[in-house]
């Protein structure tokens, strides 16, 4: 196991949240660096570690602790799959709304440290609109929770807002409480053929305007064009309702439409995992619905493949040969966005930074890592800025 | 030397409030019971002379406690000794709308529902409906992380307010979240850390929120029960259909008492639990939901299921159930309005032990509530003219907390922390979590001038423990200090 290319020396694997915090303060008392690892779907994810000792992997860190399907609550240790918490949601038609790389592998804590999200986002919102409570290890070793079991409190900072993205630079995250949602009882898609992204952006816009509620709206491409899938979830009436009026959309504006069969829709969500998990360079954009369309119809996206989310947003880009010429060009052209590189080939290492230009609150984030870790051992260099 | 005249040279005389019956208004905020006149109020009117504000009240070694609206339940706005008040009320202005993206910008002083007005013939609004929002301000609610009776679908207000420029506790202007919102920032979730800190980490001078789509349609439904065990058992009947409601609130016998009395909503007097309840969406969805939701109340026990015959009648019920803080002046002298979170399941045992605990203090407790979170909101009546009344209140009010933390619950769930119930932190959290938020502040404000006495149940030292003092290591390596 490499994280960001480097091999740590050891690796550890806690058997439970108590094994968990007290490998922490261990490696803190010695002064040994260390780094936490889940499913292991975003290890390429980061600037190369300043230093790695050891790494604790958090898969020993795997039960239910509480589940309320009455409250649509659900508390587990970070170390569970998301498939194994869905399939345990499922048996009581309810689900958990994070879209993981990779739902087999990923866990609950690498999708908060990580910050994954995917295209049911749209309706659902992201892990930080989800999660409502957090037991994390500090690292400096000491164990403390924020947030709590019920889905509205404000009592206290947000700390599990603080976590989710921080890609364990702060700590380890030992558990984690989400809302969750009732399983729809249908489900169709409809694609939208042969779009420009202009076409795609008029698509979401008439969506809006007409108030359709869809679970998601995410655009694959087909070469130059995109094929535009939306998708809507809820009761029966509902949702025949909304196929039949996007349908009617698509005929206003002279744009192909189909209702896609749920065979149809296996290579496209196969196709969303590929984007995240398996290409050389993996890229996520991020800025303003208008900026990133903008951004996308200029010309740069030739030869790369993208499944864009319009209406977020967002766009996953892969490729096999990109280069620090082109990061660069896109970041200056997306100024104000985001452009992470998620995943680069060894090589291109050295003149790549994953993240971009720090935000102008970096100041504070730097104290906030100072203060959490205060010894820099956790996850050292790996994240924003270098911290 | 600079001195407190030295405000007036950055808001002008007519921003500057030192003396008189003005004063008088920023001695509490919507928590009655406490008064503390602060040395000066300013009201700036740009984020530079919010900036300016505070560097200077740094200079004077002056606390600064940021002010919205002044409606806060919590006394998070409640001054300290010797304090500059720093009112956002005068930066009003809606800075731009962007429907393309679906994003507004506007001061802290924006009133939350004069947003929506705004959007309103473009179709359009701001989910967060706190019962306040008439009157309460954008600032204040990013401050308090403001929920209300929509947020059961919609979220809260951190849910929907993506980016904000902060003054920090140095005076320093920064830009914190994003603007798109989606894709999220570079970095820690500050915005999400920010929102909800009740003014302990800096002042909002302009917020980035997202603005929704009106829905296709909406339908609200009005049921009454016997008792409100009914009622209980009725929204986890809807909510386990896996119907998601806008919103579903609960009011018993003595809340609809009130709200009939104050605003002539024609409900019937002669029931012991109501809910009103919205479900919105695309036509065939509400008409399906509508539906299934009103079959569940019937089969649990409903008394009586109606729909408001117009829009009017709908709004009217709606004003009313909003209006029900308020309406509690019909029905008593005085109140004490608490704001607990349970899980749902618990509403029906959790209810009965708060009746127990009103007959015990001789006292009455009227409960309206967000019942689809499990947001109780007692009211406890008391007449503050009988002595020994008010601390009785107090009593239940505090032994409300701690019944919502035994089922598993939290001690607010939209009114904050604030002032009032910081001592029941250290019954909610361990000294090692609220070291740990404490590590949050000292990342923003580590000299603690901003909103001192908040939140944390006594000022203590970044990462400190009880017991025998140790220096935090982020004090030792000069990056945290006392606050």
């Amino acid at each position: 196991m490499t994280i960001a290319g480097v091999e740590p020396r050891a690796v550890v694997t806690p058997r439970d949240q108590a094994e968990l915090g007290a490998v922490v303060r261990e490696l803190f008392a010695a002064g040994k660096s260390f780094a936490f690892v889940g499913g292991g779907t975003e290890l390429e994810l980061g600037n190369v570690p300043t230093s790695l000792d050891t790494v604790v992997n958090t898969s020993g860190c795997n039960r239910i602790i509480d589940y309320a399907p009455e409250d649509q609550t659900i508390t587990v240790e970070a170390g569970m799959t998301v498939a194994a918490v869905s399939e345990i949601l499922a048996a009581h038609d309810q689900f958990i709304a994070i879209d993981a790389p990779d739902a087999q592998r990923s866990t609950i804590g690498g999708a908060i440290a990580t910050n994954a999200y995917g295209r049911r986002r749209l309706r659902f919102g992201s892990i930080k609109d989800n999660i409502v409570g957090i037991g994390i290890v500090r690292g400096d070793g000491i164990a403390a929770r924020g947030g709590g079991k019920v889905v509205k409190n404000v009592a206290g900072f947000d700390i599990p807002k603080l976590m989710v993205g921080a890609l364990g630079s702060l700590g380890a995250i030992a558990s984690a409480t989400f809302r969750v949602h009732p399983i729809d009882k249908r489900s169709r898609a409809v694609a939208v053929r042969h779009l420009t992204v202009a076409g795609v952006m008029r698509v979401c816009s008439e969506v809006i305007g007409e108030a359709l509620v869809p679970s998601s709206i995410v655009a694959y491409d087909n070469g130059e064009r995109y094929d535009c899938v939306v998708t809507f979830d809820g009761f029966h009436r509902g949702v025949d309702e909304q196929v039949r009026a996007l349908t009617a959309i698509a005929q206003r504006l002279r744009f192909a439409a189909d209702v896609l069969s749920a065979d149809d829709l296996t290579p496209l969500e196969e196709r969303e995992r590929g984007a995240r998990c398996d290409a050389r360079w993996r890229v996520r954009l991020g800025a303003a619905p208008t900026a990133l369309a903008e951004f996308l119809s200029s010309g740069e996206m030739a030869g790369v493949r993208r499944v864009y989310y319009p209406a977020l947003g967002a766009a996953f880009v892969t490729g096999d040969d990109l280069d620090a010429a082109t990061i660069a060009r896109w970041r200056s052209a997306l100024d104000g966005g985001l452009v992470v590189v998620a995943a680069m080939p060894p090589a291109a290492r050295g003149a790549v930074e994953t993240w971009g230009t720090p935000p102008p609150s970096f100041p504070f984030m730097r104290r906030m890592k100072a203060n959490f870790d205060p010894k820099n051992l956790c996850n050292p260099g790996r994240f924003v800025g270098g911290i | 030397m600079a001195a407190v005249s030295d405000f007036v040279t950055i808001v002008g005389a007519r921003n500057t409030i030192t003396e008189g019956s003005e004063l008088h208004t920023y001695e509490s905020d919507g928590l009655p019971g406490f008064r503390v006149r602060p040395a000066v109020v300013v009201l700036p009117e740009t984020t530079e002379q919010v900036a300016a504000c505070i560097r200077l009240a740094r200079e004077l070694g002056m606390p600064i406690v940021p002010r919205g609206a002044g409606t806060g339940l919590s006394g998070g706005a409640l001054p300290v000794e010797g304090c500059v008040i720093v009112g956002l009320s005068r930066m009003k202005k809606i800075l731009d709308v962007d429907l393309a993206n679906r994003r507004m910008r506007v001061q802290p002083g924006v009133i939350n529902l004069d947003i929506s007005r705004h959007l309103a013939a473009a179709g359009y609004y701001y989910a967060p409906d706190p019962s306040s929002q008439s009157v309460c301000s954008i600032g204040g609610n990013v401050a308090e992380n403001s929920g209300g009776a929509h947020c059961l679908k919609y979220g809260f207000t951190v849910n929907h307010a993506v980016g904000a420029t902060i003054v920090t506790a140095e005076g320093e202007v920064v830009h914190i979240g994003t603007y798109g919102g989606e894709p999220d920032a570079l970095g820690y979730d500050l915005m999400g850390v920010f929102v909800g800190s009740e003014g302990l980490l800096g002042i909002v001078t302009e917020v980035v929120i997202k603005i929704l789509r009106d829905p296709q349609a909406t339908r609200t439904i009005f049921a009454t029960f016997p008792t409100t065990d009914e009622a209980g058992a009725a929204v986890s009947a809807i909510i386990s259909a896996g119907i998601v409601p806008a919103a579903i609130e609960m009011m018993d016998k003595l809340a609809i008492e009130a709200i009939v009395l104050a605003t002539h909503v024609d409900w019937p007097l002669d029931v012991g639990a109501a809910l009103l309840m919205d479900v919105d969406g695309v036509v065939a969805e509400v008409e399906h939901t509508a539906e299934a939701a009103m079959a569940a109340l019937r089969d649990a026990g409903a008394l009586e299921i109606r729909s408001p015959r117009d829009e009017r009648e709908g709004d009217l019920m709606w004003k009313g159930r909003k209006a029900a803080f308020a309406a509690m002046g019909r029905i008593s002298p005085n109140y004490y309005v608490q704001d607990g979170v349970i899980p749902r399941k618990e509403i029906v045992p959790v209810l009965r032990d708060i009746a127990r605990l009103a007959a015990e203090a001789g006292l009455r407790v009227a409960n309206v509530f967000h019942a689809g979170d499990g947001n109780l909101h007692p009211l406890v009546l008391y007449d503050g003219r009988i002595p020994g009344d008010e601390a009785k209140a107090e009593h239940v009010g505090g032994e409300i907390l701690k019944i919502c933390i035994k089922y598993g619950g939290s001690i607010t769930g939209e009114h904050g922390v604030g002032f009032d119930k910081a001592a029941y932190m250290g019954d909610l959290f361990s000294e090692d979590d609220l070291a740990t938020m404490n590590l949050v502040r000292c990342a923003f404000d580590c000299d603690g001038i901003l909103n001192p006495n908040k939140v944390f149940p006594t000022p203590r030292l970044c990462g400190d423990r009880p017991g025998v003092y140790h220096a935090h290591a982020a004090e030792v390596a000069g990056t945290a200090g006392r606050g």
